[in-house]
C-alpha cells in the first residue's frame, strides 16, 4: 500500500450527527488514525439513520453512518465515569487533533476546554464545530444543517422566484462546515510543522455558509442591492454573470433534465447548429445575449421543447459534441449506474463491513499523484477498536483493559 | 505576516473555477501571486460591478474571490520570455494552483511534470471539471453543469402541490466551484503535509464532478445500501418518502424553518406555556403528549403532527424574530430563512468580528464583506489587502523571476 499523506496524525474524534465527522472523514481518507469515541447510551443519532439495512436499527447497519465513517476507528468510553474521563485525557495525550462539534460550552463543562487540553498536551490542536461559534451574544443557540442553511442565506439563494425558497434538499452546511474544519486542522498541522505551536480552531457552522455568498453580500454593501427583491432568487437562470439561455430543460421520459449554460457567442451558435438550426433561432431578438435576455421566457419555451425531443444522455451528449455546456441532472442511480466518467475513474470501492458484508463508497478526492488518499475500511461497529487502541495507543495491558470493562468504563 | 500557511508560496494560474481555493490558501496567509492574461483573468468580467459599471477592478466577485493575493500580468500563450518567468517563478514556489483544460499548460511548455522536474517539492494542483483523465475530460462545464451532474440539483426543488412541474433548483452562489475548491484545498495541504515529512511533492487531480458526486448527504447511502433514489421537497431534506414541512410562514411574511419539537422533556415543558400564553396549544397538557416518542416527527404519530400543525398557526400568528429567538431560547434549533445581505444585521456576526471592511475602485469607505470561516487563536485569519488591480504587481513579481532565474 503506497504511503498515506496523512499517516502519522491521530485524531481523537469526539464528533457525531454529520458536520463533525465529514471533516474527519477528509482526513481518514488522507490516512490519519481517526478514533472515534463512542457512548453507547448516548450513541449518534446517525448510528440509527435511515437508510438502514434491515427491519431495524443495530447500530452498525445505518447505510448513512457508514458512509461518513470509513476509515476510521470506534472505541466505547464512558467519559462520565470518572475512570473514563481519565482515558479520555490519556487518548487526547497521545492525539495530534481533538475535534467535536458538540454545542458551545459542552466541552467545558467535562472541564476540556481549550487551555485544560493544553494542559494535557501543549501543542493539541482543537478544532470545535459549533452552529453559532464559542463567542458572541448567540453562542448558546443551535443549528442542524437546514438551520445553519437558513440562517447564512443558503437557503433563500434557492429557489423559484415567487415561490418559497426550495433549500438545498440535504445538508449543504454539515458538508461543508466539515470541509471548512479539514482545511483549518490541515493548515493548523502545517503551522505546528513549522513552528510546534498548536491551537485551538472554532468554527461556527453558519459562517463557514456566509463566506459562501460573499458577491451577494458585497453587493448589498456597495450597491445598496439586497437579494431580497422581486425575481430574486432566479431560479436557475444565471445572476452573474448574466447570460441566456442558463436553465434546465425537460427532456423525454418522467422528471428528467438537462442544465445548459451558454456564456458567450460562439457557444450560442454551437447550440444553434446543435439543434439543427431552427428558424426562430436565426430572429434577430436572439442574436446577442441582451436580446435573449430581454426575450429569456420565449428563448427557454423553444429550447424545452428541442430537448423534450430527447433523453437526458443524447442532449448532453448531442451539447457536448457541439461545445455547448451541458449536463444532466442525474440521480444517485444514475451516478452509479450511467455515468461513464465515474466509472472510468475507478470512482466505486467496495470493501467489507464487519455486519453487513461487502459494502460500495464513492471515492477518494482529489487524486494525490504519489500519496493517494484510500477507502480501506468500512465504517466500524461501534467499538470495535476498543481493545486495540487501548493496548495500542495507550500502552494498557490485558489485565487492565479487563479491569477497565469490569468497572463499565467501556461501554 | 500571520496566518497557519505565512511563508507559503502559491502560483495561481485560475479563473472562476478555481480563484476560491487561492483565496482560502491567501487568507490563511499564503503569499498567492495571481498570474493573468494581459487582458486579465475572466473572472474579472463577472458580475456584479462596483455602480454596476464594467471594469478589471470593479467586479466584486473578482474582490471577493481574490483577496490577499497578488495580481501579475505574464502572457503564457503569446510570450516565450514570459513563459520562461512563470517556470522560473515555480522553481521556487510551493504550489502551483490551476485550472485550465486538461493538456491546455501542457500544450504552452509548462506541464505540471516539466515544472515539477525542476523542482522536485513542488505540489502541482489542477482543478477540473470532470477530472484529468476519462471520457468527460475535454466537456465544458459551469457552476451549474456542475451541480447538475453530480446530483445536489436533483436533490433540491419542490413539492408537486407547491410548484407543479418545477425543474430540480441550482442553489446559488457557485457552489460547485466552492466545493471543488474545498477538496482542492485538502489535497494541497494532505500533500504539503507528506513533503513536511519526505521532502517529495506531487501532482493533484481535482474534478469538481467528483467533489459534487460525494456532497449529496443522504442521497448516495440511499442508492448504496436501499437502492432508492430520493425525491425532492420544498425547503426540505430530499428523501425516499414524502416526510412534513419544515417551512412556515410567519406574521410578518417570513420563512422558517423548524422540524417539530424533538423528544426532550425539559425543552417541551417551556415550549408549552410559551405557545399556550399567546392561545395556542391549550390541548398540549393532555397525557397523551408527555411521550416524547409520541412528540418526534417522521414517525407517523398523530399527536407529531397535531403539534406541527399547531405550531404552524402560532407562527403565523407571530413575528418571525419572536419565533426565532424564542424557539432558540428553548433549546430549539429554528432558523429564519434570509438572504445573504441580511446575516450582516445579526450582530452576533458582529460580536464575533465576521465581516471586514474593503475599499477599492470606485468604494472610498470600506464596504463590509464576509470575513473568515474559522478563528485561529494562534495564527489568526487576516485580510492584509483587498483583491489586487489588474497587474498590480507585476514588476516585483518579474523582479523575482529574474531572481529566481539566476539562482
Amino acid at each position: 500500500m503506497p504511503d498515506l499523506p496523512l499517516s502519522g496524525v491521530r485524531v481523537c474524534d469526539l464528533t457525531w450527527i454529520i458536520a463533525g465527522p465529514t471533516a474527519t472523514r477528509v482526513l481518514a481518507d488522507f490516512g490519519a488514525e481517526v478514533i472515534r469515541v463512542e457512548h453507547a447510551q448516548a450513541a449518534d443519532a446517525v448510528r440509527f439513520g435511515r437508510p438502514i439495512v434491515g427491519d431495524r436499527p443495530t447500530m452498525n447497519n445505518s447505510g448513512f453512518w457508514n458512509y461518513i465513517n470509513r476509515n476510521k476507528k470506534s472505541i466505547l468510553l464512558n467519559a462520565r465515569h470518572p475512570m473514563g474521563g481519565d482515558l479520555l485525557r490519556r487518548l487526547i495525550a497521545e492525539s495530534d487533533v481533538v475535534v467535536e462539534n458538540f454545542s458551545s460550552g459542552i466541552m467545558a463543562s467535562w472541564g476540556l476546554d481549550y487551555p485544560q487540553l493544553r494542559e494535557i498536551r501543549e501543542d493539541i490542536i482543537y478544532c470545535s464545530v459549533s452552529g453559532f461559534g464559542h463567542s458572541g451574544r448567540d453562542k448558546a443557540f443551535t443549528t442542524w444543517g437546514p438551520t445553519a442553511q437558513a440562517l447564512c442565506g443558503l437557503t433563500f439563494t434557492s429557489g423559484l422566484p415567487g415561490y418559497p425558497p426550495a433549500g438545498w434538499g440535504f445538508s449543504y452546511m454539515d458538508h461543508t462546515a466539515g470541509y471548512s474544519a479539514a482545511v483549518a486542522i490541515m493548515a493548523a498541522l502545517h503551522h505546528r510543522n513549522q513552528t510546534g505551536e498548536g491551537q485551538h480552531i472554532d468554527i461556527s457552522q453558519i459562517e463557514a455558509g456566509i463566506v459562501l455568498n460573499g458577491p451577494a453580500v458585497l453587493d448589498a454593501t456597495v450597491n445598496g442591492r439586497s437579494w431580497r427583491r422581486e425575481g430574486m432568487p432566479p431560479g436557475n437562470r444565471a445572476w452573474e454573470p448574466r447570460v441566456a439561455p442558463h436553465n434546465t430543460y425537460p427532456c423525454a421520459g418522467d422528471d428528467r433534465w438537462v442544465a445548459i449554460d451558454v456564456t458567450n457567442e460562439a457557444e450560442w451558435a454551437a447550440l444553434v447548429m446543435a439543434m439543427d438550426e431552427p428558424p426562430w433561432a436565426a430572429d434577430v431578438r436572439f442574436a446577442t445575449n441582451a436580446g435573449r435576455l430581454a426575450n429569456e421566457d420565449e428563448l427557454d419555451e423553444r429550447i424545452a421543447a428541442w430537448t423534450s425531443e430527447f433523453t437526458d444522455y443524447e442532449a448532453m451528449e448531442l451539447l457536448q459534441a457541439a461545445g455547448v455546456r451541458a449536463g444532466v441532472c442525474q440521480k444517485a442511480s444514475d451516478k452509479f449506474e450511467r455515468d461513464p466518467q465515474l466509472a472510468a475513474r475507478d470512482w466505486w470501492h467496495e470493501v467489507e463491513h464487519g455486519e453487513l458484508g461487502p459494502v460500495t463508497y464513492d471515492g477518494v478526492l482529489p487524486r494525490l499523484s504519489a500519496t493517494p488518499g484510500s477507502v480501506r475500511t468500512a465504517g466500524p461497529l461501534i467499538g470495535q477498536d476498543t481493545h486495540a487502541v487501548l493496548r495500542d495507543v495507550l500502552g494498557m495491558s490485558d489485565e487492565e483493559i479487563a479491569e477497565t470493562e469490569a468497572m463499565g468504563v467501556l461501554m | 505576516m500571520s496566518g497557519p500557511l505565512a511563508g507559503l508560496t502559491v502560483l495561481e494560474v485560475c479563473d472562476e473555477l478555481g480563484q476560491f481555493a487561492g483565496k482560502l490558501l491567501a487568507d490563511l496567509g499564503a503569499e498567492v501571486t495571481k498570474i493573468e492574461p494581459p487582458d486579465g483573468s475572466s473572472a474579472r468580467r463577472v458580475g456584479p460591478f462596483v455602480k454596476d459599471i464594467p471594469g478589471p477592478n470593479r467586479s466584486l466577485n473578482f474582490w471577493y474571490n481574490n483577496t490577499n493575493k497578488r495580481s501579475a500580468v505574464l502572457d503564457l500563450e503569446g510570450s516565450e520570455a514570459d513563459r520562461e518567468a512563470f517556470r522560473a517563478l515555480a522553481s521556487t514556489a510551493d504550489v502551483v494552483l490551476e485550472d485550465r483544460a486538461p493538456g491546455a499548460l501542457a500544450s504552452l511548455g509548462l506541464s505540471p511534470e516539466s515544472l515539477r522536474a525542476a523542482n522536485p517539492g513542488l505540489v502541482v494542483c489542477s482543478i477540473t471539471p470532470f477530472g484529468q483523465t476519462g471520457p468527460w475530460a475535454g466537456w465544458k462545464s459551469s457552476d451549474m453543469v456542475g451541480l447538475a451532474l453530480g446530483g445536489p440539483m436533483m436533490m433540491n426543488g419542490y413539492d408537486p402541490e407547491d410548484a407543479p412541474g418545477a425543474p430540480p433548483i441550482r442553489g446559488h452562489g457557485d457552489q460547485g466551484y466552492n466545493t471543488a475548491c474545498h477538496y482542492a484545498a485538502h489535497g494541497i495541504l494532505a500533500a504539503l503535509f507528506h513533503r513536511h515529512t519526505t521532502g517529495e511533492g506531487q501532482l493533484i487531480d481535482c474534478s469538481m464532478h467528483e467533489a459534487l458526486s460525494c456532497t449529496t448527504e443522504v442521497g448516495m447511502p440511499y442508492w448504496l445500501y436501499a437502492r432508492q433514489d430520493v425525491i425532492r421537497q420544498t425547503g426540505r431534506h430530499a428523501a425516499a418518502q414524502r416526510t412534513e414541512p419544515w417551512l412556515f410562514q410567519s406574521k410578518d411574511g417570513r420563512h422558517l424553518i423548524l422540524y417539530g419539537v424533538g423528544r426532550d422533556n425539559d425543552s417541551w415543558r417551556r415550549l408549552k406555556p410559551w405557545w399556550q400564553s399567546h392561545g395556542f396549544g391549550l390541548q398540549f397538557d393532555e397525557p397523551r403528549f408527555d411521550a416524547p416518542i409520541a412528540r418526534q416527527p417522521g414517525r407517523g404519530s398523530p399527536e407529531a403532527a397535531e403539534i406541527m400543525a399547531e405550531m404552524g398557526r402560532f407562527i403565523a400568528a407571530t413575528g418571525a424574530d419572536e419565533v426565532y429567538r424564542g424557539g432558540q431560547e428553548r433549546d430549539q434549533a429554528w432558523g429564519i430563512v434570509r438572504a445573504p445581505d441580511e446575516t450582516l444585521q445579526d450582530p452576533h456576526f458582529h460580536d464575533r468580528g465576521h465581516f471586514v471592511g474593503v475599499t477599492g475602485e470606485g468604494v472610498e469607505e470600506p464596504a463590509l464583506m464576509p470575513g473568515a470561516p474559522y478563528i485561529f487563536s494562534a495564527t489568526p485569519w487576516e485580510l492584509r489587502r483587498p483583491a489586487p488591480r489588474l497587474s498590480e504587481h507585476t514588476e516585483e513579481v518579474r523582479a523575482e523571476a529574474a531572481r529566481a532565474a539566476k539562482s
